[in-house]
């Protein structure tokens, strides 16, 4: 019986080192599973501090979707943006242009209405926008490949029934 | 030695007790206490609630199937955002109705984007028993 005390003292013990090794990436994944659930998780380079605190203060209507968190999660959520966001860290030449694009005088809540990204994606047809693998500008991995590991390089373009693009 | 043994048992018991049971049995009792003639919860009612549609929080006529489809098993296609949605029945997807944390979340967010209001109790509970034997 003491052998099973043990081997169940052991167990115990090595699950909680599984557990701190989970910690230490908990808001990380914390982003992912809430914010990610309903679309990607967008890097917190796209918007400056401003936006993120602007936008998380009112997630029960967030672009006419309910998306409200409990207070713990929404704090983690928010120090996770505001201490990642464009105007603080900006890390590729994407990023850093998206950023310079923001006025100081502006808080945009819609990445997709930022100078920069219009500038980078007019002259995209309707048509490939609307179609339904795609819905709507918000949906950056359904063209960019690689857009999950925050790359968005004009190679790794594939627009659904159109195939890459280049202007 | 029997007093450890039967400590062990009942963590086990209680480990193994799933936490949702607990939730429902507790919208059960607020429901009873309200009316008394409550006598528990309907799936039918509850697939009425899931697939019925209404003039949701963005303006257009959607339902609960609008993004999880009328097959629980199927995974979903959030209709806004054309994100995938996994699967909602627990025997297609392990994961649901596993953290009643996650639960509650997502039933004050997709009453408010369905019915522009929070479910009630028994609302909640009916669409929770659809959900859990589908």
């Amino acid at each position: 019986m003491k052998k099973y005390l043990i081997i169940a003292t052991v167990a115990t013990l090595f699950s909680g080192v599984t557990l701190f090794g989970v910690e230490s990436k908990t808001v990380e994944k914390v982003y992912q599973k809430e914010c990610g659930s309903c679309h990607m998780a967008y890097q917190p380079q796209f918007l400056p501090q401003r936006s993120w605190s602007k936008m998380m203060k009112k997630l029960d209507n967030h672009f006419d979707v309910d998306a409200s968190l409990d207070a713990n999660d929404n704090k983690t959520i928010l120090v996770y943006l505001t201490s990642n966001a464009g105007d603080v860290k900006a890390s590729t030449k994407h990023f850093s242009k998206m950023s310079n694009s923001i006025t100081s005088n502006e808080t945009p809540l819609r990445i997709s209405q930022t100078p920069y990204f219009l500038r980078e994606h007019r002259g995209i047809p309707k048509r490939f926008i609307e179609q339904k693998e795609v819905k709507s500008l918000a949906n950056c991995t359904a063209c960019h490949t690689t857009a999950n590991q925050g790359s968005y390089s004009e190679r790794a373009i594939k627009i659904p029934n159109y195939g890459r693009w280049e202007d | 030695m029997k007093k450890v043994l039967t400590v062990l048992g009942l963590m086990v018991t209680l480990g193994f007790s799933a936490p949702i049971d607990g939730y429902m049995q507790s919208l059960a009792n607020e429901a009873k206490k309200a009316d008394p003639s409550f006598k528990g919860f309907d799936a039918v009612s509850g697939k009425q609630i899931f697939t019925s549609e209404h003039i949701g929080k963005k303006g257009q006529n959607i339902s609960c199937a609008s993004c999880h489809t009328n097959d629980l098993k199927q995974a979903g296609k959030n209709t806004f955002t054309a994100k995938v949605i996994d699967p909602l029945s627990p025997k297609a997807n392990k994961e649901r109705l596993s953290d009643v944390k996650n639960v509650e979340k997502w039933l004050k967010r997709n009453f408010n984007d369905v019915y522009k209001r929070e479910g009630t109790v028994v609302e909640k509970g009916d669409v929770l028993t659809y959900i859990k034997n589908y």
